[in-house]
């Protein structure tokens, strides 16, 4: 076995006998150590991952402005381009200028958020993949390093940035940081909150993803006392509800309902009673209604009891082979007006120096068209947001606008210079995660030089 | 295979088991499944099943068949239907499985959902550019509709050969999706490689999956074929990731998966799929989204296409190369493994252990008459197989599938004859997972349908025993409040003039026992004494007159309890 593969394979019996704040056997030290370190943390905390699902676009998102990379865009996006005059309100300038005269400007729509760049709120790290190592063009085409496998396959890609594994992967690294720290939380099972469903992202070795509707969690039949005439009749749905069971997915969909039914009250009533938030939210947007509920979330953190928390929202319809002119707009205007609403009701609770929120996506596209859209990539571009941020810069390196030029491996798929591993650990990082622990969140880190695992954006 | 062989088949194969010694017969239900088991495999011997132990000149009597209890019979309609009317499971438990399936396979579809929706006046302008009629057609057959088989199947087809209404941008879109489930729900008996030929030309998927108006390569602007309906054709509909035993265990290659192909398989077949496009732009009906899409010759990419180890020459039509497409694809030896298995996982348990899995692949590879693909010979294989209608198996801890919220709704509203006397059937989109069900008939969030077929829920028992829950991928801590919310209000007041008729089971309501047995039953549920006893005392909580509340609190207690919600 490779020693990926023996790491797994210790991760997965760990994960077989762990068991909720207890003492464990010697496998579990590893994280204990951290989780004792990390769990003292005295103040607040939370990372906001933003899923941009079916792939997005990397090239009409950060769009290439100084004229002979505009150039090079125009001829090999042909129909995709977008004009260059329509990008002068949305060129980027960075604190330190990119090597080679190098210009970016954000997509028309994603406005709202350059205030956020020049006021250093915002970076940018440019093209991040997936990755088990640093891989070079000769490399990859050599396949003389591991690749993620099932590369350009939407679900093995999504879990591969969630996991660094692809679909089948029962945890992801938001919840294995969530396992470094929920037991500094009040209450551990509202360490990783996910407004958009269920995903592999927020679920650690130990740490449960915890699922919450836009407006808040759902109360069973407005809490009434009685249902059909009969309180008996309500305390047996209860009961029925969420008894243990012998059968294993009975016991399951108990256990979904019995965590559903007892932290509600704490959670609405912390909602109720927190702070009315006066930042309005785009309507007709349902990132921006996820990034409300998470903000509201986060303004009552303290009655909550939470010092670390990690959050999963999403916004999908990113799969653009088609019609990409018509839809990507729609879809970067709701992404920047829901950031920039999110980041100025943080600013308005005074969380902005708390809360790092950052994009991902299973993939960048193709840089050339298919008539009227583009296919499925690699590498993208992707926005990291707070006021930890150390923004107004972009992070990586620009890769060169080719269709099978040296940092592309054909149609302008790009190949990531920088892995998720790094753009995580940077995060991690931040969180409180100790290098030490890194590789308990994520495995692949230990594949890089680790003076590179901190990228500096936050 | 001649239907009418099968019931003297099963009739030899009860007598040969009828004939070992009584100390170790199986039990009875097990020797029935058992026989029709044998019954099937003597059929598919090939041509009839005149074979067998007859001897010519006398016959002995035929042997009683054991027949399936009630209870049995309910459970079997919860693999084969979208819920069992008391009607249903009389006709079964007086038939036998076997007779039931023929006469499903062989009946016909009362009506499409295109001729409804044009008969329920959504062809008309104030609907063309809504999704008007969707949802209660959707609906309406799933509930109504006697062809319960091919409902159940064609919803089946429908969550991995996926369409999603929100995907298809196009004028008439509900008529487009409706003639695309009328596809499924057509070829739901038939051969699954004229099902592939049918959802290659049809204009929903064409435009789900955006291959309507895929142009060949423009070397001028750089362009190339979209690559997306390639890819998902093989990923999802057909072949998979991973090279498969015909178990449906991966093929290994010392410790790693195979995979069946790489990109530059996709950018081969993607070429096949340029030049197709609706046959008209005549937007005054809905008309050319039911036609098959055409193929523009000077559109279609010419040169050769390669992929999977295929060449499809250069100079092949469009149209041929489609047929030659597909034709490869079919022959590829993942096909039986990857659709039988999601087949089997649909209908009857989320993990089926291997050996059933082989041997619905050998069926599909060969329904017995050298045919491939032949579903109808599948399905019948899947249900009658001893995996699906041993009772000891179902009782065993591993065992079951996560009702999906969409059966659970049909299921409730077939068994108390939920109805909507206009026909309006006003349920609605059914898709959120904090008021309603968090899935709805075509309304898939994405070609990956609500849930993956290898999901497991994280830090789960089923993730530590191995085990995949696709059904738990839209379970969480709102959908499932959210569903006893719901059908706490549609048990008692349905929605709208969709209600259901209490007045058979309400004669019961007196009677905790006799009430909490048939509701149990009616729902296909299979409870334990303990849930019955908490539900029985529940309902003697209130006065035996108080009937409404009585079968109210039955029904949504036996429709909320985890023994009903997985289904065995």
């Amino acid at each position: 076995m490779t020693m990926d593969q023996s790491r797994r394979t210790f991760l997965k019996r760990a994960a077989a006998v762990s068991i909720v704040g207890s003492a464990g056997p010697f496998v579990l030290n590893l994280a204990a150590i951290g989780e004792a370190a990390a769990a003292s943390a005295s103040d607040y905390k939370a990372l906001v991952c933003i899923f941009l699902f079916g792939g997005n676009d990397y090239a009409n998102t950060v769009i290439p402005y100084d004229q002979p990379s505009y150039d090079l865009y125009a001829s090999l996006r042909s129909t995709l381009a977008l004009p260059r005059d329509q990008l002068a309100g949305t060129v980027l300038l960075p604190a330190t200028a990119l090597a080679g005269a190098r210009q970016y400007a954000l997509a028309p729509t994603l406005a709202p958020l350059v205030p956020l760049f020049d006021a250093g709120r915002l970076a940018v790290a440019l093209n991040v993949g997936t990755l088990i190592q640093p891989t070079s063009k000769s490399a990859y085409t050599a396949k003389s390093v591991p690749l993620p496998p099932k590369l350009f396959s939407h679900n093995d890609q999504q879990s591969f940035w969630q996991a660094s594994s692809p679909e089948g992967a029962i945890s992801g690294w938001g919840g294995r940081i969530g396992d470094l720290f929920q037991s500094g939380n009040g209450t551990s099972t509202l360490t990783c909150i996910s407004a958009a469903g269920n995903s592999v992202f927020l679920s650690g070795r130990t740490a449960i993803q915890y699922s919450v509707s836009t407006t808040g969690p759902v109360p069973l039949l407005n809490n009434a006392s009685s249902l059909f005439g009969s309180t008996a009749t309500m305390t047996t749905l209860r009961a029925l509800m969420t008894g243990a069971r012998t059968n294993l997915f009975e016991d399951e969909h108990a256990k979904v309902s019995k965590r559903s039914l007892d932290l509600q009250a704490q959670v609405s009533g912390a909602l109720a009673a927190g702070p009315a938030i006066a930042t309005p939210f785009p309507s007709g947007n349902t990132l921006a209604d996820q990034l409300r509920i998470v903000a509201r979330l986060i303004s009552v953190s303290q009655e909550l009891g939470a010092k670390r928390q990690v959050f999963f929202v999403s916004l999908g319809g990113f799969d653009t082979h088609d019609g990409l002119l018509t839809t990507h707009p729609t879809l970067m205007t709701r992404l920047g007006a829901a950031m920039r609403a999110f980041h100025d009701a943080m600013v308005e609770i005074g969380a902005a120096n708390k809360v790092t929120t950052f994009t991902a996506s299973d993939f960048g596209r193709t840089l050339t068209s298919n008539a009227d859209g583009s296919d499925h990539g690699w590498g993208s571009m992707h926005f990291v947001m707070g006021g930890a941020v150390n923004g107004r810069n972009f992070y990586g390196t620009p890769p060169i606008v080719a269709n099978n030029g040296p940092d592309d491996v054909g149609q302008g798929r790009l190949l990531p210079t920088i892995g998720v591993d790094q753009y995580g650990a940077t995060l991690a990082s931040w969180f409180g995660v100790a290098n030490s622990s890194m590789s308990t969140v994520l495995p692949n880190i230990v594949n890089y030089n680790p003076s590179t695992w901190n990228l500096g954006f936050v | 295979m001649v239907e009418g062989d099968t019931a003297m088949a099963e009739q030899q194969a009860l007598q040969r088991d009828a004939s070992r010694d009584s100390a170790s017969d199986p039990s009875p239900s097990t020797l029935a499944a058992l026989g029709v088991s044998l019954g099937l495999a003597a059929c598919g011997g090939g041509g009839g099943g005149g074979g067998g132990g007859v001897t010519t000149g006398s016959t002995p009597p035929p042997p009683a068949i054991v027949l399936p209890t009630r209870a049995q019979a309910a459970r079997f309609l919860s693999q084969a239907s979208m819920g069992s009317s008391k009607a249903d499971i009389d006709t079964v438990a007086a038939q036998g499985f076997a007779a039931w399936l023929d006469a499903q396979f062989a009946m016909p579809r009362a009506t499409s959902h295109w001729d409804w929706l044009v008969a329920a006046g959504f062809a008309t302008s104030a609907s063309m550019n809504s999704e008007a009629g969707f949802d209660p057609v959707m609906w309406r057959q799933l509930i109504a509709s006697p062809d319960q088989l091919r409902q159940r199947v064609g919803m089946a087809l429908l969550d991995f050969l996926v369409v999603g209404i929100g995907g298809v941008d196009l004028p008439w879109k509900q008529f487009a999706v409706a003639a695309y489930v009328d596809v499924l729900m057509d070829g739901a008996f038939g051969n699954f490689r004229t099902l592939l030929q049918n959802i290659s030309t049809n204009v929903a998927m064409g435009y789900y999956l955006t291959f309507a108006g895929n142009r060949k390569a423009n070397p001028a602007t750089g362009s190339v074929p979209d690559e997306n309906y390639a890819r998902e054709l093989m990923q999802l509909f057909t072949i998979g990731l991973l090279k498969l035993n015909p178990d449906g265990t991966n093929q290994m290659n010392g410790n790693a998966p195979i995979e069946t192909y790489v990109q530059d398989d996709i950018t081969g077949l993607a070429r096949v799929f340029t030049g197709w496009n609706l046959d008209s732009a005549d937007n005054s009906t809905p008309d050319r989204m039911r036609r098959p899409m055409v193929n523009n010759a000077s559109l279609h990419e010419t040169g050769a296409k390669v992929f999977l180890g295929t060449t499809i020459p250069a100079g092949t039509s469009g149209p041929q190369s489609l047929s030659l497409a597909l034709d490869a694809i079919f022959a590829h030896p993942n096909v039986p493994p990857f659709i039988s298995k999601q087949l089997i996982q649909r209908l009857v348990t989320s993990n089926p252990p291997p050996a059933y899995v082989a041997r619905i692949s050998a069926v599909f590879e060969n329904n017995g008459n050298g045919v491939r693909g032949d579903l109808r010979a599948v399905v019948r294989a899947i249900l009658l197989d001893v995996e699906a209608r041993d009772d000891a198996i179902a009782a065993t801890s591993t065992e079951g599938k996560l009702r999906e919220p969409i059966m659970r709704l049909t299921g409730w509203a077939r068994a108390f004859g939920a109805t909507s006397p206009s026909g309006a059937w006003p349920i609605g989109d059914t898709s959120s997972s904090s008021t309603r069900l968090a899935q709805s008939p075509g309304r898939s969030p994405s070609v990956f349908n609500f849930f993956r077929p290898g999901y497991t829920p994280p830090n789960s028992a089923m993730a530590t025993a191995g085990l995949v829950a696709p059904e738990f991928q839209i379970a969480n801590e709102p959908s499932v409040i959210a569903y006893v919310n719901y059908m706490a209000a549609l048990v008692p007041n349905g929605s709208g003039d969709f209600r259901a008729d209490y007045t058979t089971i309400s004669a019961l309501a007196a009677d905790s026992t006799g009430l909490v047995d048939e509701v149990a039953i009616l729902l296909g549920a299979s409870l334990s004494a303990a849930t019955k006893a908490s539900i029985k005392s529940a309902v003697d909580s209130l006065a035996a007159s108080a009937t409404a509340n009585r079968v109210y609190s039955a029904i949504l207690l036996t429709l909320a309890s985890p023994e009903y919600l997985v289904q065995k």
